[in-house]
Parts: C-alpha cells; structure tokens; sequence
C-alpha cells in the first residue's frame, strides 16, 4: 500500500514538472501571478529627526504601494544612522539584504567595500536625475564618477541665533566671518559676579567633528580624500586654533552634547549655536524667543558638510527587485515628494524643481530661516567619505576634545588624528582586499 | 528600587526586631526615627526623576527649557500622551514586551534551576569544563555573538517573529552560576534525607532547593526582567514589523539624534513604559521583601 501511494505522487509531481514551462510561457497566467505574488521590497531606514518621521514614511510607503500595482514596500523602522548601518550589515551578512536602505551619506565607502551597492549611472543619466538634483547633495553619492544612490534627506549645519540676546547685546546682523563670530560671542557672553549666565557660542557636541570639517572647508581645505585624511594640514590646525582661542576667551565651552546643546539654546544659556538644519522645526517651535538662522562664518569662503542620507539600492538581488528598488527611490524622490517631505521634516528637498514648486515657495515665504540651508548648500560637500569612517571620526573628536580642554597642541592632537586615522582605513583596505 | 527595598525593613522589618527587646523601646523607637531621618531624604532623591518625568511630560514644549517657568507645569497638559501614543502601536508593543520580557524569564527559570542542580549536586565527565563554558558565557558581552546569534535564528526562518527576541535568551549562565552557588549552601542532610524519604532527583529539587533558594530566584528574576524589558539592540536587529516589536523601540522614536529629543513627548513614552515595571514591584514588593528576610535557613 505504502508504495502505490508513493507512485502516484511522484506521477503527479512529474506531471506539473512537465506542465510548468507550458504553463509559465502563457502570456496571461505569468500577469496573474504576478498579481497574486507582488515584487515585495524591504527598505530600512531611521529617524534622524524628531516629530512624527514614522508616520509620514508610513503613510507615503502606503501612498506608494496603492498607486504601484506588482510592489509592494515594507517600511522597517531601523533606530538611529548607525542602528541602522549594523541592521542592515548584518543582513548583508546573511545573505538577504533589504531592497534599498537609508543610511548616512559618510558610509557610502563603507557599503562599497562590502560591494553591496547597485550602480544607478545609467538608471539616473537616462532619467533626470542629473539635471533636477542639487549637484551638491548628488555629489555625496558618487565614487569615481559612478552613482550609487539617491540622496533623499541632506542637512548641514547652520548658525542658529537667539535674537533677543542679539537685541540686549545691541547687534542686529548675525556674524559674517571668523573675526565677526569671535566678536559676536564676546559681545553675548553673560557673566554676572564672575558667573556665567550665557555662553556666546556652542557648537554641537558629538558631531563636532562633522561642524570642524565645515570649518576646514571655510579654510580652503576639504580634509579627507577616497583613502586618506588630511587633519595634519596647516588650514585644519589654524581652523582647530581658532576653536582653542574662542574658548580661552570664555565664550564658548570646552565641551558640549549634541541633545544638551540644543536644549541649552532653547534655554538661553548660549546665544548662537551650531546645530543640524533637521533641527530647525524644533528649535523654532521650541524656543520661548525668536530664532535666527545664518550660514556658517567664512574664512576664505563658505563651507559645510554634507549631513543626511541618500537611498541605496542592494547589488545581491534579482533583477526585478533592482527595478522595483528603483521605481520607488524615483518616486521618493520626485518633485512633489520631496517638497512635503522638506516641509514637514526640515531636511532640504534635493530637486530643483521641488523648491521651485507653489507649496515650496509658500513655506518660504512663513519660514524664511528654510532657505539659508539652501542656500548654503551650495558650498557644502559630502562628510568624511573615508572606510572606517566610525572609527575616524572617534579619533578626530578626541583630538578636538583634548586640544579643548588644553591638554594637548591643536598641531600635535590632529597629527596624531591624522596618522591614527589614516592606520585604520588601510587596515580596512587590505582587510577588504584578502 | 534601592530605596522601597531599604524603607520596607524600617517598616516591615521593625517588628521582629523590637520583639525581643521590649524593655529597650525608647531606644528602638529613636533608633528606628532616626533611621526615618535618612531613609525620607532618599526615598525622596530616588522618587524625584520619576516625579520630573510625569511633570515634563505634561508640560508644553516651551514650558521644558524656558528659565522663566516653575517646576510644576503651569496648566496640566495630558495632550502629550495621545500624541505620544500617535507616533507608534505602543499597544501592541506593550503586549510583545510582556510576552518577550514572561517567556524569557519561564524558560531561564526552568533552564537554570535545572542545570544549576547539575553542577552544584551530580557527578559526570568534564563537570568542570563545561561549567567555564558557561561561566565564559557569562563573559562575552552580548554585542560580540549578535551576528552567530542572527545567523543561527535566520537559518531557524525566526527572524521577525516574537520567538527571535526569546530564544536567544532562554539559557543564562550567570543565572546558572548564581543559583549553584546558592545551591552548594544548602546543607546536604536535608537533600540526605530527602533521599532516605524515596524524594528523586526532581522532587528534591522541589522539595528542598527551590523553597530554600527562594531569594535568590527573585534576585535574578528582578535582573532578567529589568534587562530584558529594556533591551533595545537585539529587538531592533531581529524585528522588521510593528506586531512584533517592543516598548524600548517605540521609546527610541523619540529621542532623535539629528534635533535633540522631543522631550515632553519622550517623557509621556517614558512614563508608559516604566509604569507596568512599576506596577509589578509594587504589587510583589511584599512578597520580595519577605523573601529576602527569610534567608535565615542555612
């Protein structure tokens, strides 16, 4: 009995095996499953700003798979950038990476040693991506001249004001150079009794490095390259010297954290700050004063790095999801997606055309502060794209922090930065080479 | 907890200790005042950040950092909590720490009493060992293995499902090792004896280890709650879904890196979820209490 049964059902399986390339040739029944089975695509991403992220990326995830028939995206919230990273890495080392990911643009090399990135060149070049982009925000994605992802929430850093301690202070114009800030920050620092009242000026702490590479950029020097840093030049030093006197002066602190900075601002206990354009809607709905906002004093010239992250498409996938991974990051992407997207979050829309839309400009027009980023965006470039960049930026922050708090030369900190750093990304190199 | 565990002898503990000493009354009653002295000031230091979340969260955002505001919000403010409620199932993600936070604990209870007997009472090749096998456990921290781990759950087919989170966590050797160490004191006649009375292995662990132990277990159930309640990594590493996810990843929605944390908001979630933690230490605050003064069998 036991082997009748077992005939009959290899019989039958025989049968489909034959039947299926009939069946699957037919123009009709592959739609239908298609249908039935739609292309379904992972994308992980994280919330870099407060406010409600997660419910605007549901709700156009949700937009997006009613008005795409055969996709279907699911939305993984996957914590902070690096959460993120170690999510999606850890995929990657499984061998089922998600469709597309939303990393922070400084990992780009990163996910290029693990060759876990689809070339989009050809992709974007037939599309409009290179005409309608910011080239600026478009720049962070490319390694030697090919594309590897779509840039979908840039920030930068700005210069945030409190403009009643500019008015008490008898200033009107927020600070223009290096000199102006120094002087500006004399003139706001509050000290009653020998006690201090109000700082002059803060800069962000653990992302400080991300607002000294700005600073290098006001000084001419853009301070890494694709397989080394440069920290050790003379335009870093003067930049991290600089740093050392505004706190020898006593306007600034030696130190500071990225959430207390933010939150002693809307305080008053520091008059400017430099902080991340993603805060501007809390910032300004949170302090009890007027906010200002200005582009970061110049040395030679305006600066800044590149914050944010741009959509990346994974390499190991079919074809199918690739060109589905695209649909979707095109339509994140688009005019009228980006503009909602930048109001309702303060990220900076990529498209030209985003900004030039009526919605865009009727937000400009209540919130005037939105169009410094933009505007500054114009000289910022992409953040420390180096491998290992983890790990660099650790060493890069320890030299600032020592040299602020005296311990050590700002010339001698970042040469030691600098051959620390430039150690570790060749040891990521040959280790991704073996 | 430090301090509810360190007034609750004052309170609890004052009976026994005036008993035998009746004659001494005035002098235990200072002695017990005096003990009141210190132990108000910090069961007020201990309540204080609790106070200050649930009045931050009940603040408006600019009431939080203007210098010019009171301590106590100016006009209660509960519109914190449906918005805070908005921006994820916290429902559900309450219900998932629970079944998370309850099977982890089941399946380490059972885990541990059984192997901890093992080693703390039977003989069998390479006892030794393996026991370092289990106290290296201990020692790796658990960021090393995350990736062996999710490899293993992925070729399980586990990852995004409630079992992910548990599994992982269902052995502990420092659990192991706590208990066995609290299983050598137990004195050998009584396990003897229970021998001598046709108890097996089982039965004497039941009869005589558990009740014995009893303080021990609460102390690691206390650990096994807290630290698994509040993990973060791993769930955020092995989940994809909102039906599955836990408190602490609602939580992390709103403390944000790039602006600086929504703080009214924050401290709505926050209040949400230490509260059942809270709850369940007060309502089994009498019995750990009591547990811990019976320690007296040895």
């Amino acid at each position: 009995m036991k082997s009748t049964k077992s005939n009959i059902s290899r019989r039958a399986l025989l049968k489909v095996g034959l039947a299926a390339p009939f069946v699957s040739a037919l123009p009709g029944v592959i739609s239908i499953a298609r249908a039935a089975g739609p292309t379904k695509l992972q994308f992980m991403y994280p919330v870099g700003v407060s406010g409600d992220i997660n419910k605007i990326i549901s709700g156009m995830i949700a937009d997006f798979n009613a008005q795409h028939e055969g996709i279907e995206v699911e939305a993984i919230y996957a914590g902070s950038y690096d959460n993120t990273e170690q999510k999606v890495i850890t995929s990657i080392g499984v061998d089922t990476p998600p469709a597309l990911w939303l990393p922070i643009n400084s990992a780009l090399q990163t996910f290029l040693g693990l060759d876990a990135l689809e070339d989009i060149t050809e992709q974007a070049k037939a599309d409009d991506i290179y005409d309608d982009f910011l080239p600026g925000f478009l720049n962070t994605c490319i390694s030697d001249d090919r594309l590897y992802g779509l840039p979908y929430q840039p920030s930068t850093p700005v210069l945030y004001y409190n403009k009643d301690a500019f008015a008490q202070a008898g200033l009107e114009k927020a600070p223009d150079t290096w000199d102006e800030l120094l002087e500006t920050a004399k003139a706001t620092t509050l000290r009653e009794n020998g006690e201090l009242k109000r700082w002059g000026l803060t800069i962000g702490g653990g992302w400080h490095d991300w607002m000294f590479e700005g600073y290098c950029r006001q000084n001419g020097l853009v301070p890494w390259q694709k397989d080394k840093v440069l920290f050790d030049r003379p335009e870093a030093v003067e930049a991290l010297q600089f740093w050392f006197k505004m706190v020898q002066e006593g306007v600034m602190p030696k130190a500071s954290t990225w959430q207390g900075s933010a939150n002693d601002f809307m305080a008053g206990s520091t008059a400017m700050l430099y902080h991340s354009t993603g805060s501007l809607t809390n910032l300004r709905t949170s302090s009890p004063f007027e906010v200002g906002v200005a582009f970061m004093p110049k040395k030679k010239t305006y600066g800044a790095a590149q914050g944010g992250g741009p959509l990346m498409i994974a390499k190991k996938q079919s074809d199918a999801k690739k060109e589905a991974a695209w649909t979707f990051a095109r339509w994140m992407t688009n005019t009228e997606n980006q503009a909602n997207w930048s109001r309702a979050t303060g990220y900076l829309a990529v498209r030209k055309s985003s900004w030039q839309s009526p919605a865009m400009q009727s937000y400009l027009e209540d919130v005037p502060q939105a169009k410094v980023a933009l505007d500054q965006s114009e000289f910022a470039g992409a953040f420390l794209q180096v491998p290992g960049y983890h790990r660099v930026r650790e060493f890069l922050k320890s030299a600032l922090d020592r040299t602020l708090a005296g311990e050590i030369e700002a010339a001698t900190a970042l040469g030691e930065a600098n051959s620390n750093a430039n150690r570790e990304i060749a040891r990521v190199m040959r280790r991704r080479k073996s | 907890m430090d301090a509810t565990i360190a007034e609750r002898p004052s309170g609890a503990g004052s009976p026994p200790a005036i008993k035998p000493t009746r004659r001494r009354s005035l002098r235990s009653r200072i002695a017990s005042c005096w003990l009141h002295l210190v132990l108000i000031p910090v069961g007020l230091l201990w309540i204080s950040p609790l106070a200050w979340i649930v009045l931050t969260s009940l603040k408006t955002k600019i009431e939080v950092f203007d210098p010019e505001a009171g301590f106590l919000p100016a006009a209660l403010n509960f519109a914190n909590y449906p918005a805070t409620l908005a921006v994820a199932p916290f429902g559900t993600y309450l219900i998932n720490s629970i079944l998370v936070t309850g099977s982890i604990l089941i399946g380490q209870l059972i885990t541990i009493t059984l192997a901890a007997y093992a080693f703390a009472r039977m003989e069998f090749p390479f006892k030794k060992i393996l026991f370092t096998l289990f106290l290296l456990q201990v020692m790796f921290p658990i960021y090393a293995i995350f990736l062996t781990n999710f490899v293993t759950l992925h070729e399980f087919g586990l990852i995004n499902t409630l079992p992910a989170m548990i599994v992982p966590f269902v052995a502990s050797g420092y659990g192991t090792f706590m208990l066995r160490q609290s299983f050598r004191q137990v004195p050998a006649e009584l396990s003897d004896a229970a021998r001598l009375d046709g108890c097996g292995h089982l039965e004497i662990l039941w009869h005589v280890f558990l009740p014995l132990v009893q303080p021990t277990l609460i102390a690691f159930t206390i650990i096994s709650v807290v630290t698994h309640w509040n993990d973060y990594m791993w769930p955020l590493l092995v989940t994809n879904s909102d039906d599955v996810r836990t408190l602490p990843i609602g939580l992390g929605l709103l403390a944000k890196s790039d602006s600086g944390a929504d703080w009214t908001r924050l401290m709505a979630g926050t209040t949400i979820v230490v509260s059942p933690l809270l709850l369940f230490f007060v309502i089994f605050q009498r019995r750990f209490i009591d547990s811990f003064m019976h320690t007296g069998v040895k």
